[in-house]
């Protein structure tokens, strides 16, 4: 039977045979610390791309599919193709809000960025969104101040507009005030609250900085050519209490419909985040695999050369072990003790791996710009590992021991 | 009887063949008295003290410790009957090197009989006064003479207040007035009741025997 505080007793002078062994532990800990610096930084910046990749969709929206348009792809690459399809129009936005048929929201909206907006005495840049009312709540923009865009300010083209949280401060604008942009004159309706930008890389989306966006209903916006073909950039479709999976099968149905309505011109483009998630998720399970695969044949070898290290101190240490056999030590207690040994060794090199797998992921973050992240469960599992691989490499050893014959064991020099 | 081996012998396998290493052999010891055990090398005086003292088990007869059989034991029961009941005192004073001296007197308490770490103290400071050490407390085992090692590992086996003592050549490694010292000791805790068996060749240490014992003569093949 063995007691907590004989382990403590046996950890302690275990602890101190390292000790006195200092440079053959280091060495045969530092196999086992370079595999725990594989598994902490292969963690640590597996979970920095999967936070990266769930704030991107976060951004984007998990339930949500992006429609934008874009140049033609296949056949008609390179050719003027405008006599077939111009492109996404309202006619599509509302070909696909009759499919959704109150399922989910749609809004849509066009585009200018770099625009100069100017208020009394001050002015910015700022990307000018003309947008249908529903795209505002669908993009999830909720506002600070005043109110967000009103079906009625399109159907009557009020000249009113609503504007990112940052670009209110630029223009010190609040309520009422009235901007210029173009040649055209709105008044501040709504200052959204801050939102961010919208995370798009890796997505073929174009980006949109929300904090620095003046919003103006669709119907006013001041897009020449928008507003005569009733073109858009892009539509936002957000579903009602679906669940994501079933987004896929939503973005093949928008994108028959568009088929049929572009007459196989493919000038769009269907993001799903939630597809996204998964290629990413399989992408980074596969950099798992790899990197656990790498660090799994470190521990191994580490966990190896910790067994041959804890059988040459066996070896060494057969008188010691003879000794403690004569004055009552049981089998247990010398399993004990060099499981203790084994277990000891190895948290150290955990421990030590862990710290340099943590600058590690650090200067990987440093200088390749790769996104990093510690979760305590990641950095936990090190040292876990690292003990695990003391207790399975030193149990062959600790046995070794402690089948010795005391008698025999008393007569090696 | 304290303890008691019937028909004890022991043999080895070694390259196929079978090794002698004890002559069956019986012998009884009692309280009180310290036993030394003489013969020519290879005649099992250790072999003997190890088969008592249950580090080794006989290849046939059996050792009756307050009458109860070893050879029923198993390891942990072996294990534990060494730590409080039995006390070694080896040729070579083997401590570990890593602790100091008290340390290395309170070693069999790790294994067993008293457990609080201040009685525990108190006794081995005690048991390094009474062998004159008690001033090298903190130091290390290299920092000591062979003697001074000696008496401390004659500490060691006093820790947990043997009934038997064995004794393997104690005197082996000693010059004469440290061979006094220790045997003065084994003397002294064979008066005060213990059981002491001593393997020795030193013709003084059979001077302080209460009986000797020559395996030689003692030993006897049962017939076969």
């Amino acid at each position: 039977m063995l007691y907590p505080a004989d382990v403590y007793a046996d950890a302690r002078d275990a602890w101190s045979s390292l000790r006195r062994r200092a440079v053959r532990s280091s060495l045969s800990a530092l196999g086992i610390a370079i595999g725990v610096v594989a598994l902490v930084s292969m963690l640590s910046i597996g979970e920095g791309a999967k936070r990266a990749t769930l704030q991107r969709i976060s951004s984007l929206g998990i339930e949500t599919v992006r429609i934008e348009s874009a140049p033609p792809l296949n056949a008609f690459a390179g050719v003027d193709v405008t006599n077939l399809s111009v492109g996404l129009t309202v006619a599509d936005a509302q070909r696909i809000a009759a499919w959704l048929a109150g399922r989910g929201t749609l809004g849509y909206f066009a585009r200018n960025d770099e625009q100069l907006v100017t208020a009394a005495n001050h002015r910015a840049l700022a990307t000018v969104v003309g947008a249908s009312a529903d795209w505002l709540p669908a993009e999830t923009l909720r506002a600070a101040a005043g109110r967000l865009l009103l079906p009625s300010d399109n159907l009557q083209q009020r000249r009113v507009c609503v504007l990112g949280a940052r670009l209110g401060i630029t223009l010190a604008a609040s309520i009422g005030t009235p901007l210029h942009t173009g040649n055209q004159i709105c008044k501040v309706v709504g200052i959204l609250r801050p939102r961010g930008r919208l995370l798009t890389e890796g997505t073929g989306l174009s980006a949109l900085d929300f904090d620095n966006a003046l919003i103006t209903p669709f119907t006013t916006s001041p897009f020449p050519s928008g507003a005569r073909q009733r073109g858009v950039h892009g539509m936002l479709v957000r579903l009602r209490n679906n669940s994501p999976a079933s987004l896929p099968g939503v973005a093949e149905n928008l994108k028959a419909i568009l088929r049929e309505t572009h007459r196989d011109v493919t000038n769009y483009r269907i993001v799903v985040p939630y597809a996204l998630l998964n290629e990413a998720r399989d992408t980074q399970a596969l950099f798992q695999l790899v990197m656990g695969a790498i660090a799994g044949l470190s521990l191994l070898v580490g966990g190896i050369g910790v067994m041959n290290v804890m059988l040459s101190n066996v070896t060494e240490q057969t008188h010691e072990i003879g000794l403690r056999m004569a004055v009552g030590a049981t089998r247990a207690r010398i399993v004990s003790l060099y499981m203790c040994h084994s277990a000891l060794l190895c948290f150290a090199g955990g421990v030590v791996g862990l710290m340099l797998g943590i600058a590690a992921a650090l200067l990987v973050q440093t200088y390749a710009g790769w996104a990093v992240a510690f979760s305590l469960l990641g950095l936990c599992l090190g040292p876990a590992s690292a003990l695990l691989t003391g207790l399975v490499f030193g149990l062959h050893p600790a046995l070794r021991a402690a089948a010795l014959n005391p008698a025999l064991a008393l007569r090696e020099s | 009887m304290l303890i008691q081996g019937d028909n004890l012998h022991r043999e080895f396998e070694f390259a196929g063949k079978s090794i002698t290493a004890l002559a069956t052999t019986s012998l009884a010891v009692t309280a009180g008295e310290l036993l030394t055990l003489t013969g020519p090398s290879g005649s099992g005086k250790s072999t003997l003290l190890n088969l008592l003292s249950g580090l080794d088990r006989p290849s046939g007869g059996e050792v009756r410790f307050e009458d109860q059989p070893l050879n029923s034991f198993n390891d942990a029961q072996a294990a534990a009957l060494r730590n409080r009941a039995f006390g070694f005192i080896f040729q070579t004073p083997h401590l570990l090197p890593y602790k100091t001296v008290v340390e290395n007197v309170a070693l069999p308490c790790s294994y067993g009989g008293i457990r609080d770490a201040q009685t525990i103290d108190e006794r081995a400071h005690g048991l390094l006064e009474y062998v004159g050490l008690a001033e090298y407390a903190t130091h290390y085992p290299r920092m000591l003479s062979a003697g001074e090692l000696q008496r401390v590992v004659f500490a060691r086996a006093l820790i947990n207040r043997p009934r038997v003592l064995f004794a393997d050549e104690p005197t082996g490694s000693l010059d004469a007035e440290n061979a006094h010292r220790v045997l003065s000791l084994l003397r002294q805790e064979a008066v005060a009741g213990k059981c002491v068996i001593m393997a020795t060749h030193d013709a003084e240490a059979m001077r302080f025997a209460t009986r000797r014992l020559n395996l030689d003569k003692f030993s006897h093949a049962l017939p076969g």
